[in-house]
């Protein structure tokens, strides 16, 4: 079976999980890449739906049965972590069903102390964070943080009005990350998703052209 | 970048590859769990791993292709480890309970038990999590390349 490349978006209640993939995903599908989303939560869908909305429904940038929300009905974390199951269930069909996909994001709330993705339900790992927690959040550590691929620090733009730091925050994530990527972003204004959307592409996608390229050179071949 | 879908041998197993001029890729535990993974080795060359089903990097593979040879290199990182001062089946047993319920794989290596941590805090954490046996242990921190053992995989259930 084809193994479609996962990414997993995990960080705290209003970091800006969805808001991320609500940005990344129009700029990821207009190079061409084809995309599914399983987003997490204990018991409401609330995320998935409003995802679904605004990429499939309103701008049409994948069917809507390729949003699927995914109820837990348990801490979420769990579900990505200790035992994927319910999300491997989900990916398995896809892969099998869809290997047209060239990646599948699943998304999963959780704090820094426990959040991580299991390696064998995501290839990448994202953490993010906002500066609303405050400037003592990156060097606070815990597994979010340290062992996530690429660490993301949103809402850039509120940091003055909460006295958060940039400068404390850039050199502890630095110290506390070692040779390991982060970024600033605000979601709002798109200002960094461009960057997120090439570390996707260089340490993910391996630089890989969008399958639908490939399918429509070789129709040209025939 | 160069493209790795398998595995050659491994330096500490047969292989019947020449150890000369082998760059070297230093990964850590957690990142060898992966199947995608892009790095650069210690000789600046960029390296793309997307492993066939299956197959799980190792300390001391070799991977590459016709023109470069690589050998996997584990990064060393922070272990508590754990040594009981007698033989002792029972202060054993619940050893292994508590840092089951923990979920930290383990390594056990001439009668001393491993586990990894990422803070130096975490050792105040597990000498009161061990108190009721602590007189019967003996616990460091060290730095080394943990080697799981397979049945503590806890990704597996």
């Amino acid at each position: 079976m084809t193994h479609i490349p996962r990414i997993g978006i995990g960080g705290p209640v209003g970091s800006g999980k969805s808001m991320l993939i609500e940005r990344l995903v129009p700029m990821l599908a207009e190079i061409g890449y084809s995309i599914s989303i399983i987003s997490n939560d204990v018991i409401s869908k609330e995320d998935a739906d409003r995802i679904r909305n605004n990429l499939a429904t309103k701008k049409g940038l994948l069917p809507e049965n390729m949003v699927i929300g995914l109820a837990t009905g348990g801490c979420p974390h769990t579900a990505v972590r200790e035992d994927p199951s319910m999300n491997l269930a989900i990916i398995e069909e896809m892969e099998e069903n869809h290997p047209e996909l060239d990646l599948i994001i699943i998304e999963s709330g959780g704090d820094n102390i426990t959040t991580t993705f299991s390696p064998i339900l995501a290839d990448y790992f994202i953490y993010i964070i906002d500066v609303a927690g405050g400037d003592k959040y990156p060097r606070k550590g815990g597994l979010g943080i340290t062992n996530c691929d690429l660490l993301i620090i949103n809402k850039i733009d509120l940091a003055e009005l909460v006295g958060a730091n940039l400068e404390i925050m850039r050199t502890d994530a630095e110290r506390i990350r070692k040779e390991k990527p982060f970024e600033f972003i605000n979601c709002k204004t798109d200002q960094g998703v461009k960057k997120i959307a090439e570390h996707i592409i260089h340490d993910l996608l391996l630089d890989s052209q969008p399958k639908s390229d490939s399918l429509k050179k070789s129709v040209k071949i025939e | 970048m160069i493209n790795i879908n398998s595995i050659l041998g491994n330096i500490f197993k047969k292989s019947n590859l020449e150890n000369n001029n082998f760059e070297k890729l230093k990964i850590s535990r957690i990142d060898l769990e992966k199947r995608i993974l892009r790095k650069k080795t210690d000789s600046g060359t960029d390296i793309g791993i997307n492993l066939d089903s299956g197959i799980k990097l190792q300390n001391g593979d070799i991977i590459g292709n016709d023109e470069v040879k690589i050998i996997v290199e584990q990064i060393p990182e922070k272990v508590i480890s754990v040594r009981l001062k007698q033989n002792n089946e029972n202060i054993a047993i619940l050893l292994g309970h508590i840092i089951g319920n923990r979920h930290r794989p383990i390594a056990i290596k001439d009668k001393i038990i491993l586990f990894p941590i990422q803070e130096d805090s975490e050792l105040e954490i597990f000498q009161r999590l061990f108190k009721e046996i602590i007189d019967h242990i003996e616990l460091k921190i060290v730095e080394e390349v943990f080697l799981p053992h397979t049945s503590a995989d806890v990704h597996e259930h």
